[in-house]
């Protein structure tokens, strides 16, 4: 008899519970909140519930409200597999998410089974699209196309040895590859071809190394936390060669942990970053960021997260529906030049985002980063 | 030949910070036969407090930088110290007769705990030292060496010393041997072995709180989960030097600062960490008890 009434009373409660469910539409943001990069992480998270608020002032999706289900990757694959498992218990229709290319990778089969689109907003490296998975999107650019734009940059500064440092990761790794392809045939000779580990601090040893290799330039194609440090220690051996970075050194803690006098000069690539964001809807965008949240967005990564929660917002409405497969129908073949805040969308079979999105910067005298022509 | 003993310096800096906070593990487990996990958080700890005074009581502007600096050290060992003696009474005395799995649980347990409790209080992003030290080089031998990187490891070597004294010399660092060889028979000698234990904890994360401030002035970067880096090499370095031996700990220290380093240097730099530890295999292989031996017990 006990038994039986305990049943009964979880069989209502979970029907009511599913009920309260059934009157939202969620969507998944799967960000680095805790880790290495966590300022990335919780800005992504800024942007995706801002989105989510005005989409749910102008009346939600469908007629039902928008909520926003967030869960912490930190950083690494592993706390992100587990992250990534939650969310497809929670009953979301898509996934905004992630940073690091080795995260997304982690979670990319768990979403990919579970029939749940995944929008990446900042994971570059070019193998994610080659694996034919259906579901699986972004709204950043890749690691080929930066690869091009950053062999065109050492081109430029006439350079005739060339170092390039990753750390293992597999966005860096993919990246430094991608830049040595781009370098074949050109007269530059790559001197030093190697790696850091990430989350140490002292790369005394490996700036000792580098220094003795007699490299003109030092691209790396690492994360902004060890790049701050390098341009750092590099500043404090007193060693003057110029160095490039990839676009996962675009945040500006980067000048934070550096430090101005070191990281002036420094040259990267990275898609526009908000202050550059030229369209009327992206400066009125950056406006109510700045409003909201009482300071405009430093990152653009966080407002490709935004975009990415955008376009599959269009989807919903476009295709009338939440499933899986009508979704991607919709983003592939009904989606064309989506006004994003970041530039015009359009996703092609792959899932990767169509167009050329990747600029140079220097960091200025005062530490901000402005475009180079 | 300049690189080599560029990479010499450089792992001798290195190498100093894990000789520091590897005492601290080492003395913990001499007496109490436990290793430390939180030790590394209280590294951390001491790193944290370092920036939060430095920024908020500007001692380096009313004192001048070496008597500031001073100060500063003085209140973040002190500080760090406290948390030391907080977290034995709290995780550790109580599971004194418990089965050492329990200790180590809680110590586990104390470092998820200081870490959460770091991250929550300033936040998961990386924080900044202000830039307080010269950034000047010398020439030294005819190499181009950064002053700090030879204050760090003149530091480090000059506080190893006062605490090799004080161990040898001193009444209490006698106690202190005494109840690392004999708790018992220790006791019955009439030192009081909870006062020990208690002075072990608040000078092994003294130093390792000092180690925090070192890192953070000379490299100038945070963040909550460095503890654990640096917590596994300095754990490494000890038992490298012979768990337990405080002179062991030093030399671990700086000789796993400098294969670090060199074997950046000559091998290759992404496998840096795999040869530091390939090098520690074949040691513990040829002498399991570390190269000076686990706790030399000595006639006293």
């Amino acid at each position: 008899m006990k038994t039986a009434t305990r049943l009964s009373l979880v069989l209502i409660l979970a029907a009511i519970g599913s009920a309260r469910a059934a009157d939202t539409i969620k969507i998944g943001l799967l960000a680095p909140l805790t880790g290495s990069w966590a300022s990335e992480g919780q800005e992504m998270k800024r942007n995706v519930e801002l989105l989510a608020a005005e989409q749910n002032a102008k009346g939600g999706l469908l007629g039902k409200q928008v909520e926003v289900v967030v869960e912490d990757d930190g950083g690494d694959p592993r706390t992100a597999s587990l992250a990534a498992q939650r969310l497809t218990t929670r009953g979301v229709v898509a996934v905004i998410g992630t940073y690091g290319s080795a995260v997304t990778e982690a979670t990319q089969n768990i979403f990919d089974e579970a029939k749940i689109i995944q929008v990446a907003n900042g994971s570059t490296a070019v193998r994610l699209t080659e694996k034919g998975l259906k579901y699986f999107f972004r709204t950043c650019p890749r690691d080929d196309e930066q690869g091009r734009v950053g062999a065109a940059v050492l081109a430029k500064t006439h350079a005739k040895k060339v170092a390039i440092l990753h750390d293992n990761s597999a966005y860096a790794k993919g990246l430094a590859d991608e830049i040595k392809e781009g370098l074949k045939g050109k007269p530059v000779e790559v001197v030093f071809f190697d790696a850091l580990t990430p989350k140490e601090q002292d790369y005394s040893a490996i700036l000792t190394k580098l220094k003795a290799a007699g490299p003109d330039v030092v691209f790396f194609t690492g994360y902004y936390p060890e790049a701050g440090l390098l341009l750092k220690q590099k500043r404090q051996m007193g060693w003057k060669v110029p160095f490039i970075g990839g676009d996962a050194i675009n945040n500006p803690d980067l000048v934070k942990i550096a430090g101005v006098e070191a990281a002036e000069g420094f040259e990267f690539l990275s898609p526009p970053v908000p202050k550059d964001l030229d369209t009327a809807e992206a400066k009125a965008y950056v406006a109510a960021y700045q409003k909201k949240y009482g300071e405009a967005p430093s990152s653009i990564y966080g407002v490709l997260a935004g975009d990415g929660f955008r376009v599959v917002a269009k989807a919903i409405e476009g295709a009338k529906a939440t499933g899986a497969d009508q979704l991607r129908e919709y983003l592939v073949n009904g989606l064309k030049n989506f006004p994003g805040y970041t530039g015009k969308i359009s996703f092609n079979a792959k899932g990767d985002r169509v167009g050329e999105l990747y600029r140079v910067y220097k960091v200025d005298k005062t530490g901000g980063f402005a475009l180079q022509p | 030949m300049e690189q080599f003993f560029q990479q010499l310096t450089n792992g001798l800096a290195v190498g100093s910070i894990y000789a520091l906070i590897a005492l601290g593990y080492t003395m913990v487990y001499g007496v109490l036969k436990l290793i430390n996990f939180a030790h590394g958080d209280l590294f951390t700890l001491g790193a944290y407090l370092g920036m939060t005074l430095l920024t908020s009581l500007l001692l380096q502007d009313r004192l001048g930088t070496a008597a500031g600096l001073l100060l500063l050290a003085v209140m973040v060992m002190g500080l760090v110290a406290v948390t030391g003696a907080v977290l034995e009474r709290a995780a550790y005395r109580p599971l004194r007769e418990s089965p050492r799995l329990s200790a180590v649980v809680s110590a586990l347990g104390a470092s998820i705990f200081l870490q959460n409790a770091l991250m929550l209080v300033y936040g998961a992003r990386y924080q900044v030292y202000p830039d307080i030290l010269p950034q000047n080089a010398v020439s030294l031998l005819g190499l181009t060496v950064p002053v700090v990187r030879i204050a760090v490891v003149l530091v480090s070597v000059g506080m190893m010393a006062v605490l090799y004294l004080f161990v040898q010399k001193t009444k209490v660092g006698t106690a202190i041997r005494a109840a690392a060889i004999d708790q018992g028979a220790a006791r019955l000698m009439g030192i009081d072995v909870n006062r020990v234990i208690r002075l072990v904890f608040m000078i092994g994360p003294a130093l390792g709180g000092a180690a925090g401030l070192l890192v953070g002035l000379y490299y100038g970067q945070v963040n909550f989960t460095m503890g654990w880096t640096y917590g596994m090499k300095a754990f490494t370095a000890a038992i490298l030097g012979g768990i337990g031996n405080i002179p062991g700990a030093m030399v671990g220290g700086l000789l796993l600062g400098v294969i670090e380093a060199l074997g950046a240097a000559y091998l290759s730099i992404a496998w840096k960490d795999a040869i530091a530890f390939f090098v520690l295999i074949l040691i513990l292989i040829v002498r399991p008890s570390g190269l000076l031996g686990e706790r030399v017990a000595e006639k006293v």
